[in-house]
């Protein structure tokens, strides 16, 4: 789909970029990463024209970028960058429409299309058609910028560490739904960060660059497993293992079918799915996360209003999106052996156990390359059922309660 | 304009060379004898351009003079915890008192104060007022509030604080003000001469009553000259004030 | 809330209006329009007067006892009070003045009438500020707007019922109604038409000087050296090249261009307006996010629809700050190219400065400050208008 051959930028004397050769395939996410000043940006910014390559040639979908009018050429490519650059004299559905607008699409379709792009990002259309940038987020921003990129439906993405500006919290949540995004559409991606993390929780092929150069460019599981040298080892870091568990979404492992019981159902029908499995999840009527109660605490004969715990679901459960690095280092954290898995509106969708996480680590030391899935989900599910997990769960809940 | 090192040397040339000009009667005669073959007279008779050009400059800096010794006290007085309950009413008064046209401030001092110099300086002194405590109270609040804690941490008293750290910091925007100031007073005392003031309007002014263009040509030359050299002076004595806080980058 | 400290802002403007009508004349009886006259003070004349100027007093010391917004009310009333009633009175007093005088007598504002104005101004002012604090910005505007427009109907009374229609510079302004309203228009004209030159000239200029640097040092520094030019020396450089072209080449003469009137006025003016509206376009262009540009570019916009679109919009408040500026600095130099004979409001300043006729100077300068208020307050009112929503200051 994209072709870079022997593309170079020279700024008088100094290399920017060095003779670099690249191919983006159809639907792949290409991540250029390396440290700053390797001509990451200038590789990304040479491919949609905003900055000329002093020679070598760029194809994209077949046809010289250099023969197409730059203009147009931006036009049928996606763009967004770190400071996002939203336009603060037009409100988000006007910033979406931008390029359709350009296209010459008509009123009701370029409304129409903004609506379902915030849709797409996750923000409700109706609070934020009107909104103006000023009034955003920054990680509200970011998505917007992320849906003005994708308003003209190109087939192509440009993006340059979309996700830079914001807190870890919200760029984890970005990542996940940026790949949920990817996973129905498609896109080829060119995306750039300096962010290892970013890197291998989001890409098809990692092109890692120094100097102007080309180092290494293969899927994220091979420069895991196998760095072509020194540099490459460094910048991926040594903790290689715990980076496979990035690639993995908690969706793919995660128990369907945690215990779970209504709140409103009253003590009995707790203690009674209390009794059968030591531990559950608490709902509301329309499913979501409310709390847990631990048989462990039960034990010094009070009520059951007194056992269970209120759960914050933003402090103690993960997104389906979310990688298993997270979901695992949440666990730590809380001192907890699994984690609930919640959907955005906070209706619990299943839980992650140690187990699992132990499972998807040993699953991609055996299969390398390969992605652990349902299988790995069985797997957990059987791990949920051991008494020697549950016991445990809530460690830090288990003391006194008077 | 952003100076560079050679602007000082030049302003300074330049201002020597316009003083030694400024003697030449004979030459500037002569060249307005040839601009304009057709008047009888080419120099107005009431006085030479040295005294015109002295005139002038006399009349500028007594106001401007008496503006700067007014107008920044005043503006300092409501940046204090005495005078603060002042500060919207004279802040307000300035912005008002900045759109007034000067040559309608002038204009109503005649009435209060008859013909000839008075007047001229008074409203020049007031008119100028505007942009000096405008100027003041706005360097003086560029001064950022963590340097007066740390000034005032180190125990100085307030005296110190405004002498040491206040005004040095805030005096390049000051001069930026007086410099505003005394360029409009040079500009509104040539219309001076419409109420007897004198000063290089008066041949202007006589040359346009009697339609000798050689007059007009005689007064306005050096006007324009002077009030351009005064404001490059000017624009050297501000830029040698102390370090701004940000170095602004446009022009 | 009780806030018993005074108010030192209105006790200043009590204290000087109290003073003023003590020690200062309230008007001046002359013989004709010409001749000085005898002073008359507010004690022999104004019994009208005590009521509002004891009311004010009273509200003085009353509102250090009020809250907040009460003492804003208590303020702003007593103020405008305070100047309906030396409307009123002023009007009545030159009213019993005229009546033993002879036609050709004038009755002039007195320093009295003057100052006192201006403590009522600052009282009013006082309370004014005190409606705008934050306690009381809930109470919205139009609650406000009841003291700035009593005030105006006070005055209108005063002229139309009160006799302020005797004093003299309404009686200058009845001696030149004729050319008074088309002295207005020519104002405005002048001012107007040269307002648009310099925007046509000068847009396109800070423009090309937002994107090179060279063309920026230049047309900066030009325009700089020329707003420092006094006017009448611009104007007189002007006219006598502009006499000698018009007098080699009849064909111009043809075309009004002349050394003397409309011409030279108003390429002066025009280039006066170029620098605030070059560089506050330069500084809007300049000041915005290289973010926004990079983004604009990189989803294909044109440099036309990235300027037009993008840059333009986002500059248009500082361009119209621009403007603004211009338009009231062309109101004022308007007044001085009456001196190279274009007329308009500035003819009655310099006829009356050569008359030595104090009224008519009045007559002329009084609607010059008028009209440069209320272009700043229109066109800032303008500028906040067009202001983009998502740009305007929250």
């Amino acid at each position: 789909m994209i072709h870079l051959d022997g593309v170079t930028k020279r700024y008088g004397d100094t290399v920017a970029v060095d003779d670099l050769t690249l191919d983006v395939a159809e639907g792949e996410v290409c991540v250029l990463i390396g440290p700053s000043g390797c001509g990451k940006t200038t590789t990304l910014r040479m491919i949609n024209r905003l900055i000329t390559p002093t020679s070598g040639r760029i194809m994209i979908n077949g046809q010289d970028a250099s023969e197409l009018k730059a203009e147009e050429l931006r036009r049928s490519l996606g763009y967004a960058i770190q400071s996002v650059g939203l336009f603060p004299h037009l409100d988000v559905a006007a910033n979406i429409a931008v390029v359709p607008r350009l296209l010459g699409w008509d009123k009701p379709r370029l409304r129409g299309r903004a609506r379902e792009l915030l849709e797409l990002v996750g923000l409700e259309p109706e609070q934020y058609m009107g909104k103006y940038p000023r009034q955003l987020s920054g990680g509200e921003a970011q998505r917007i910028g992320v849906a003005r990129a994708l308003a003209a439906d190109p087939p192509v993405l440009l993006m340059d560490e979309p996700f830079g500006a914001v807190d870890p919290l919200n760029r984890g949540r970005l990542q996940g739904e940026f790949a949920r995004i990817q996973r129905d559409l498609h896109k080829t991606v060119v995306f750039v960060t300096h962010d290892i993390d970013e890197a291998i929780r989001l890409a098809d092929r990692i092109a890692i660059m120094r100097d102007g150069r080309l180092v290494q460019y293969d899927t994220p599981e091979t420069i895991l497993d196998n760095p072509v040298d020194h540099f490459v080892r460094d910048f991926v870091g040594s903790d290689r293992a715990l980076k496979r568990l990035v690639r993995v979404p908690v969706r793919d492992v995660m128990d369907t079918a945690p215990p779970v019981a209504r709140r409103s159902a009253g003590a009995k029908e707790m203690l009674a799915e209390v009794g059968r499995t030591r531990f559950v999840y608490l709902v509301d009527e329309q499913g979501r996360l409310t709390g847990w109660l631990d048989r462990a605490q039960l034990k010094g004969g009070c009520t059951v209003e007194d056992a269970l715990s209120d759960a914050d679901p933003a402090q103690v459960a993960v997104r389906p999106d979310a990688s298993l690095k997270e979901a695992l280092s949440r666990m730590l954290g809380l001192g907890f052996r699994s984690i609930a898995v919640v959907e955005s509106d906070g209706r619990l969708v299943g839980q992650v156990t140690l187990g699992s996480v132990e499972g998807a680590m040993t699953e991609s030391d055996e299969h390398q390359g390969a992605r652990p899935a349902e299988h790995m989900a069985e797997y957990s599910a059987e791990d949920t059922s051991d008494d020697s997990v549950l016991e445990s769960i809530a460690s830090d809940d288990q003391g006194d309660c008077t | 304009m952003r100076p560079s090192r050679r602007t000082p040397v030049l302003a300074a040339f330049a201002t020597f060379v316009f003083a030694w000009l400024l003697t030449r009667t004979s030459w500037l005669e002569a060249a307005l004898k040839w601009a304009f073959p057709t008047e009888v007279s080419w120099l107005h008779p009431r006085a030479d351009l040295v005294s015109l050009t002295v005139e002038h400059l006399a009349i500028v800096a007594i106001s401007s003079g008496l503006t700067v010794l007014v107008g920044v006290p005043l503006g300092i007085w409501v940046t204090r915890s005495s005078g603060r309950d002042f500060r919207q009413l004279v802040a307000a008064s300035v912005d008002l008192g900045q759109t007034f046209p000067p040559v309608a401030v002038l204009a109503l001092a005649m009435p209060v104060l008859g013909f000839g110099f008075k007047p001229t300086i008074v409203a020049l002194f007031l008119y100028g007022m505007f942009p000096v405590v405008s100027s003041t109270i706005a360097g003086l609040d560029s001064v950022p509030t963590s340097t007066l804690e740390a000034a005032k941490g180190m125990g100085m008293s307030p005296m110190q604080v405004l002498f040491r750290v206040e005004l040095p910091l805030a005096s390049r925007i000051i001069m930026s003000g007086i410099r505003t100031s005394v360029v409009i007073n040079i500009g509104t005392a040539t219309i001076g001469a419409t109420i007897g003031t004198g000063g290089l309007g008066v041949p202007i002014i006589g040359g346009l009553a009697t339609r000798n263009m050689a007059y007009v040509v005689e007064g306005a030359l050096p006007a324009a000259v002077l009030a351009v050299l005064i404001d490059v002076l000017l624009g050297q004595v501000e830029h040698g004030f102390a370090v701004p806080l940000q170095e602004a980058d446009s022009a | 809330m009780l806030t018993r400290s005074p108010d030192r802002v209105a006790l200043t403007g009590a204290v000087l209006a109290l003073v003023s009508a003590l020690m200062l004349p309230a008007g001046t009886l002359r013989p004709n329009r010409l001749a000085q006259g005898d002073p008359h003070s507010w004690l022999a004349a104004g019994a009208i007067l005590a009521v509002p100027m004891l009311a004010l007093l009273l509200a003085v010391f009353a509102s250090f006892l009020c809250s907040r917004s009460l003492r804003g009310h208590v303020l702003s009333s007593a103020g405008v009070l305070l100047i309906g009633g030396i409307a009123l009175s002023l009007g009545a007093l030159s009213e019993s003045l005229m009546v033993d005088a002879p036609s050709i007598a004038r009755v002039s504002i007195g320093s009295g009438t003057w100052l006192m104005l201006a403590g009522a101004a600052i009282v009013a002012f006082s309370g004014w500020q005190a409606l705008m604090g934050k306690e009381s910005a809930s109470q919205g505007t139009h609650v406000r707007m009841v003291y700035p427009l009593a005030t105006a109907a006070f005055l209108f009374a005063a002229v139309a019922f009160g006799g302020l229609d005797t004093i003299s510079l309404a009686a200058e302004y009845g001696i030149r109604t004729a050319v008074f309203w088309p002295s207005v228009i020519a104002h405005l004209r002048l001012a107007g038409v040269s307002l648009v030159l310099g925007l046509a000239m000068g847009v396109p200029l800070g423009i090309i000087a937002a994107r090179d640097a060279r063309i920026r040092r230049v047309a900066l520094g030009v325009t700089g050296i020329i707003q420092t030019i006094p006017s009448l020396a611009m104007l007189g450089l002007l006219i006598a090249p502009l006499a000698a072209l018009s007098a080699a080449y009849p064909v111009l003469r043809q075309l009004g261009i002349r050394g003397i009137g409309e011409t030279p006025a108003m390429i002066a003016l025009t280039l006066y307006a170029l620098l605030p509206i070059v560089r506050n376009t330069y500084v809007g262009l300049a000041e915005v996010d290289p973010a926004v540009v990079d983004a604009g570019r990189g989803m294909g916009m044109s440099r036309g629809q990235l300027l037009w679109r993008v840059e333009m919009p986002l500059a248009l408040p500082l361009v119209l700050e621009g403007v603004r500026a211009g338009a009231v600095l062309l109101v004022g130099i308007t007044a001085v190219t009456a001196l190279v004979g274009a007329r308009n409001l500035g003819s009655f300043i310099f006829e009356g400065l050569g008359q030595a006729a104090p009224d008519l100077i009045l007559l002329g300068a009084l609607p010059i400050i008028v009209l440069a208020i209320v272009a700043d307050v229109g066109l800032s009112f303008i500028a906040d208008a067009v202001t983009p929503k998502g740009v305007r200051a929250a």
